[in-house]
């Protein structure tokens, strides 16, 4: 029987728990801890890697798209704060997208520009200027395929863009 | 160590970008799951969710087993479909395993979701490695379900040890206002 001093008590807390339903759906009445065939993870990576060579094709599509973005910022400055957003966004999708297909520079630039386009108030025409160093360093990565690190044309162009970047700082 | 059959399992994707979208949808296809469904944001993953109850012919599956969705999209994120899966009375299932794919690793950020009832992150940039990983987790380490008044969704407590500082739960299942749902 119920304690009937418990039932006077609103309930503060609920705890559900369930049958592991998900693993009886993917393991059946096998007992322990399962795992996924390494083949199967295998054939993934393949795959994975057939669709970075796609990347950068993709990916300059995106660049195109904040270039676009960037001639709208000097031809309309009044604007600039929705531009300034749209490239905020598609640098944060860049951000994700870059260091998965191999191209951890992308990753790199992206973040940078990510960071710098979140300003949205007294847009300059040195921080529009910046915007274009980014799009500037992101072709070059891509149209010379500079995957991992880049070697030595990677520093080079890392070091680039940090020359714009404390340029613009200085002022 | 048996291998997973995901055959019968159904994954919902939520992703806007074109690339990152056919990749997870192939990935998954190429680790055996056998429904693989994906939409553009998450005002299409609630469509999605709510015909799976209403009207699942529409939508050729009876069940979401899990639920993988990016963070930043527009016009509806990640966040807000989370909040909806968790809180609404139209969602079909209160209790899915959702993970939340993201570019952001600000504990800030991280927590936020965490508070909205979160299963899983998985980090961009993502590999299958760490795609294989959160499933096995979502299938081995199943966790409770919390219902407090500030707070619905899987224990955020993830491990049962020890903590350095005062306890803030001091109820156990035999506390007055504890009830412990099973099924």
């Amino acid at each position: 029987m119920a304690d009937p001093n418990k039932q006077k008590v609103p309930t503060v807390v609920r705890f559900y728990r369930f049958r592991n339903r998900l693993k009886e759906k993917t393991l059946g009445l096998v007992k322990g801890t399962g795992g996924i065939s390494p083949e199967a993870l295998a054939a993934a990576e393949i795959a994975l890697e057939q669709m970075s060579e796609d990347y950068p094709d993709w990916v300059s599509g995106l660049i195109s798209k904040m270039a676009e973005q960037h001639s709208r910022c000097v031809d309309t400055p009044e604007n600039r704060r929705d531009f300034f957003e749209a490239i905020n966004l598609i640098a944060h999708d860049m951000k994700g997208q870059g260091g998965t297909f191999g191209y951890p520079l992308i990753t790199d630039f992206s973040e940078s520009l990510e960071s710098f386009t979140s300003i949205r108030n007294d847009i300059n025409d040195r921080m529009v200027e910046l915007v274009k160093a980014h799009i500037d360093g992101m072709r070059a990565v891509i149209k010379g395929r500079v995957k991992g690190d880049g070697g030595d044309i990677g520093k080079q162009l890392a070091a680039s863009l940090q020359l714009a970047i404390e340029r613009y700082k200085k002022g | 160590m048996a291998n997973y059959d995901f055959e019968r399992l159904s994954v919902l994707i939520v992703e806007d970008s074109l690339f990152i979208r056919s990749l997870l949808i192939n990935s998954l296809r190429i680790l055996g799951v056998g429904k693989v469904n994906a939409v553009d944001h998450g005002g299409d993953a609630i469509e999605f969710m709510q015909k799976v109850k209403s009207d699942p012919m529409s939508v050729g599956t009876q069940e979401v087993d899990v639920v993988i969705s990016n963070w930043q999209m527009s016009p509806v994120d990640g966040m807000i479909l989370l909040r909806w899966i968790r809180r609404h009375k139209d969602s079909p299932d209160r209790f899915i395993p959702f993970i939340m794919i993201t570019g952001f690793s600000e504990p800030k950020r991280v927590q936020e979701a965490r508070d909205l009832g979160v299963t899983e992150f998985l980090a961009k940039p993502f590999t299958i490695q760490a795609i294989g990983e959160k499933l096995i987790s979502i299938i081995e380490r199943q966790r409770q379900f919390v219902h407090t008044k500030d707070y619905f969704g899987p224990d955020r407590r993830r491990r049962n040890a020890p903590i350095p500082f005062e306890d803030r739960r001091k109820l156990t299942d035999k506390s007055p206002g504890v009830e412990v749902i099973r099924g």
